[in-house]
């Protein structure tokens, strides 16, 4: 790709004998916002350090705007990197916090002073420059890192985790000026987080990894709807499997029964015999009395209840089946929430199932 | 009319109670008597009540009272710098070059020496820097001097090299628990932001240390200053400090009220310096959180 302005190849590292990235390739393109996502220990925090300059590859090759970065510390690194922690200095004001990175550049201090205001300004501290760095709230601490990391026209911006100490309110808006800031600026942001929501929200492109590997490498929609494996189906959001037989262009769902299958819907190629089939809570429907319906139909017993104020979630058991599944409904005026217990109709779509060679 | 205390006012009052009498009785009716007997006068055998300012006079006219504590206060500022800018290096490395979980090891092992008498130590390093001394033999021994050297013991040096080694641990501590407080994403976040080693030590680290520099200074100041042991054992007699006078107008001359005045100002003195050092120091710590 000759976009990319991160390239690694076969990127391995050990610490000792623990083996924390293995065999990484990736290109992340100039521009693009991108998340790579996973559990705590899949290797994401390192990849990102390790793109920073915090630690150096064991094996393969990192360039940075086509540049090998071996050799290269992590001072002398286009990129700037917000902290999970902010690490901002407790013994410096605000101002000179953001000002921290600019001691070597060559502006005299009026433009200097001048692009602490901007990147304030920016990251919507207008005239905190003064205010003592402890005597911030936590948003605005991150408002600071974001700054200070920004003021330095990094090519890529390495933000790990920045969100995650910020309760729901507060980083839901985050979420929204961090994707509004990176289409203003332009720069390629790099975000790891363990949020598959946040992930799915902000970025152009994720990576999921798992001990450290690249498990997929997608777009929101495409990881979401087409998951590679069953795991990263059951990473990103809700996703029921059940057991099922596969020949041909047919497959066997146990509780569900017979449906058609295209090559499109096993994107790890189309398993024959023993499969999983994969289905998104929303592919599915509860069928109140009278409701008919075109679609495919089942039934099961609800076996559970849990009601979130604008939708409701049923975990239901099929017949043949012992794992319940979960159906997500929205909630409508006038349309009563099932109680446990009840036996439930159920609609599907064929086209919403997902085959995977592992059960 | 009187100051009602509720419940747990009282309760507190009750557990300090028995360590202010103490601390009372041992620190502030010692210093109330040192600071009346400053005010009194000898006259041979007995102890003259009358308060007058003449001890004063004598202690600030006198060149003998000025000469002794501008070098006990050059002597402790000499030893203050030497511990120090020693200790620094070993607390940094102790506290950023070690595994965390040989750190308490560490720390153990450097306190080591203060297992012995402080007494011996001093005489230690007698042995050490004598004219026949573990140094000057193993230098003459070497080929290096011909002459045994004799500016290393029963002199200020000797005094500032003694002092200086009792006192590490004093120093290194402070300072170790300082580095071991700051944050390292802030050391990452400075290379970040383009900073190499030098400049991340003078920007990051020492200002975030300060504190306990500062402590560490203060901790080893004041007690110096008022050492006399070491000047007695070690110094000479260019190497004698302010205490030493002290000792002699009480115990040698039989002059007490001249020697509780020569307290007095002494103590003056690194009163005024130690608050110095802890506006300093709250300036530093101010910033900080």
């Amino acid at each position: 790709m000759t976009d990319a302005i991160v390239s690694l190849t076969d990127v391995h590292k050990y610490y000792g004998t623990y083996h924390a990235l293995r065999g990484i390739t990736l290109d992340i393109r100039a521009g693009e916002f991108f998340s790579l996502l996973g559990p705590s220990g899949c290797g994401k925090t390192t990849l990102l350090r390790t793109i920073a300059g915090f630690e150096d590859v064991s094996s393969g090759t990192l360039l940075l705007d086509g540049k090998d970065m071996a050799r290269v510390a992590a001072n002398k690194r286009p990129t700037n990197m917000v902290f999970q922690s902010y690490a901002i200095f407790p013994h410096l004001s605000v101002a000179e916090n953001v000002g921290f990175g600019l001691r070597r550049s060559s502006m005299d201090s009026a433009a200097k002073a001048r692009a602490v205001d901007e990147a304030l300004e920016m990251v919507g501290l207008k005239g905190y420059g003064t205010r003592a760095a402890h005597a911030l709230s936590g948003g605005q601490r991150q408002r600071v890192a974001l700054a200070r990391a920004l003021i330095l026209k990094p090519k890529v911006l390495l933000l790990d985790e920045p969100l995650s100490a910020l309760d729901k309110k507060l980083r839901e808006q985050m979420q929204n000026e961090l994707r509004r800031l990176q289409r203003q600026v332009g720069i390629t942001f790099i975000l790891v987080t363990h949020d598959q929501e946040e992930a799915l929200i902000m970025s152009d492109r994720i990576a999921v990894m798992f001990e450290g590997e690249i498990a997929q490498l997608a777009s929101p929609q495409d990881l979401y709807r087409r998951p590679l494996t069953r795991r990263v189906g059951e990473f990103i959001g809700v996703m029921n499997v059940l057991p099922a037989t596969v020949s041909g262009q047919e497959a066997d769902i146990a509780g569900l029964g017979r449906a058609p299958v295209t090559p499109d819907q096993a994107p790890s190629g189309m398993p024959e015999g023993t499969a999983g089939a994969g289905i998104r809570p929303e592919s599915m429907s509860i069928l109140y009395d009278g409701e008919t319906t075109t679609r495919r139909t089942a039934s099961g017993e609800v076996v559970e209840v849990f009601y979130y104020g604008d939708m409701t979630y049923y975990d239901v058991v099929l017949p043949g089946t012992t794992k319940p599944m979960t159906i997500s409904m929205k909630n409508v005026a006038g349309r009563p929430v099932l109680d446990r217990g009840t036996t439930a109709r159920i609609a599907w779509d064929a086209e919403a199932l997902v085959l995977f060679g592992d059960t | 009319m009187g100051i009602r205390l509720d419940k747990e006012a009282r309760a507190g009052l009750t557990l300090i109670a028995p360590p202010f009498i103490f601390a009372i009785l041992l620190l502030a009716v010692p210093l109330t008597a040192i600071l009346m007997l400053s005010f009194f006068s000898q006259s041979y055998l007995t102890l003259d009540t009358t308060l007058t300012l003449d001890n004063y006079r004598t202690a600030l006219t006198e060149p003998l009272y000025r000469l002794l504590m501008l070098r006990s206060l050059a002597i402790s500022g000499c030893v203050t710098l030497a511990t120090v800018i020693l200790a620094f290096p070993i607390a940094y490395f102790v506290s950023f070059h070690v595994a965390p979980s040989k750190k308490s090891l560490w720390i153990f092992l450097i306190t080591i020496p203060f297992w012995t008498s402080y007494l011996i130590r001093v005489f230690l390093w007698k042995v050490i820097l004598g004219y026949n001394g573990v140094l000057n033999s193993s230098l003459q021994g070497l080929g290096i001097i011909d002459e045994p050297l004799t500016f290393i013991l029963y002199n200020a040096n000797a005094v500032v090299i003694t002092l200086a080694h009792a006192f590490a641990p004093f120093a290194i501590l402070p300072i170790f628990v300082a580095l071991e407080r700051i944050d390292r994403p802030l050391l990452e976040a400075s290379r970040d932001l383009g900073e190499g080693t030098v400049g991340t030590f003078l920007r990051v680290t020492l200002p975030l240390a300060m504190p306990g520099v500062v402590a560490a200074a203060l901790i080893v100041f004041i007690p110096t200053i008022g050492d006399y042991v070491t000047p007695q054992l070690v110094g000479g007699p260019s190497g004698l400090m302010i205490a030493n006078w002290i000792q002699t107008l009480f115990l040698g001359q039989n002059n007490a009220p001249m020697g509780a005045t020569t307290a007095v100002l002494a103590m003056l003195i690194v009163g005024v310096i130690a608050l110095v050092f802890v506006f300093l120091n709250r300036r530093f710590l101010r910033v900080r959180r």
